[in-house]
């Protein structure tokens, strides 16, 4: 039971870093691009081809680290 | 039949259950009530479930529409496009020249555009059809006036998710599928030995080359499972915020008296799931375009190693 209640208790701590984590990369990205997109208004579609890519990789490690906490709930 | 029925009162008995009504609606229908029961060979099952189904209803979809669509555009006098061909070519215009060909570069765009598209037609297809609630309508039809048995093909039916990419399987084939094209992309750009000698970057030392070899190789593995675990768990996880936020509806309704459940269904659930499922639109449309861009990219990165 005590096991139970402990995988229970990582599950839950490892998807909440996993958001801050996937938050704060994600914002450093959306800050960039409004910064660059300032600076260079005719450069909007490169830049955001520039972003697209990383994000979503960001977003896949992300996702990763979630499906990887609901495995140890289910798991066990 | 019996089973069924003890379940059924079990289940009465010990109300409403949110986490095993999302995870039925979610998950595949079981293998114990597949709809078409086929024998089991070399240990493998090969009854047809649902998102089998939904798998074969995609693939004839798309298949369909898009060669009917095109051979009567081929056979016009005029080659002007009209009605859905124009959006046909938009989408196959957009995937060669800003995934396609950015990536993959000139020489071999229009080698990898066929299967990129086939990918992202696919893709999106099969991920549009799970917002679409055929089935639940088809369950409340069946609810009202219908009274299908569990046993016949339309009961079986109602059982478990639509949307066939929000299955792993589903979702690794097609990353199995990308995972071989990168090593043809690169042996046909480099020949079969150079390719895999590529995977070490140049003009590095020998022991590091050494140590960089598993890496490049774990590496080459995590390209695919990432692939995988992107498309299913946003397939699966949209359907499942959506379902957790109706079910809120019934369990205030279990603990408070079904008023109170109505208003926060009219005033909190209804709302707020029109508001996800809205969200799940664009992520249907980004996650198919992912799909094809990662793949593209990787395959980019085969052919243009760098030297």
């Amino acid at each position: 039971m005590e096991g139970f209640a402990l995988a229970y208790m990582g599950a839950g701590i490892g998807l909440g870093l996993a958001v801050i984590g996937a938050g704060l990369g994600i914002g450093r990205l959306a800050a960039g691009l409004a910064e660059g997109i300032a600076r260079q208004p005719s450069a909007v579609a490169q830049l955001t081809g520039a972003v697209n890519l990383p994000l979503f990789l960001l977003e896949g490690v992300a996702i990763l680290a979630e499906v990887f906490a609901l495995l140890i709930v289910l798991l066990k | 039949m019996q089973q069924v029925q003890e379940q059924a009162a079990e289940a009465a008995k010990e109300g409403f259950n949110a986490g095993e009504t999302i995870i039925e609606h979610v998950a595949n229908s079981g293998l114990d009530h597949p709809l078409i029961h086929l024998p089991t060979i070399g240990g493998i099952d090969f009854s047809v479930t649902k998102h089998v189904f939904m798998l074969w209803l995609v693939a004839t979809l798309v298949f369909v529409v898009v060669t009917v669509v095109v051979r009567r555009y081929i056979r016009q006098d005029r080659l002007v496009p009209s009605g859905f061909m124009n959006a046909l070519e938009t989408v196959v215009e957009f995937i060669r020249d800003s995934v396609v060909r950015p990536s993959v570069g000139d020489k071999w765009t229009m080698t990898w555009t066929p299967l990129l598209l086939t990918l992202f037609a696919f893709i999106l297809t099969a991920n549009a059809i799970g917002m679409i609630p055929i089935f639940e309508l088809l369950g409340l039809l069946n609810h009202s006036f219908l009274h299908a048995s569990d046993d016949s093909f339309l009961g079986r039916l109602l059982h478990g998710g639509a949307t066939a990419t929000s299955n792993f399987n589903v979702t690794a084939a097609l990353a199995v599928v990308s995972f071989f094209a990168i090593i043809v992309a690169g042996s046909k750009a480099h020949g079969a030995v150079q390719h895999w000698k590529n995977l070490v970057p140049h003009g590095v030392s020998p022991f590091l080359a050494v140590a960089l070899i598993p890496i490049e190789i774990l590496g080459m593995l995590v390209r695919p499972f990432a692939l995988t675990m992107r498309l299913a768990a946003n397939m699966t996880g949209g359907h499942i915020a959506i379902l957790a936020i109706l079910s809120f509806v019934f369990i205030f309704a279990e603990m408070a008296g079904q008023y109170v459940g109505m208003g926060i269904g009219l005033a909190f659930s209804v709302p707020l799931a029109v508001a996800i499922s809205a969200l799940e639109i664009i992520v249907i449309l980004v996650q198919a375009y992912v799909f094809t861009l990662l793949t593209a990219v990787f395959i980019g990165m085969a052919i243009h190693a760098h030297h």
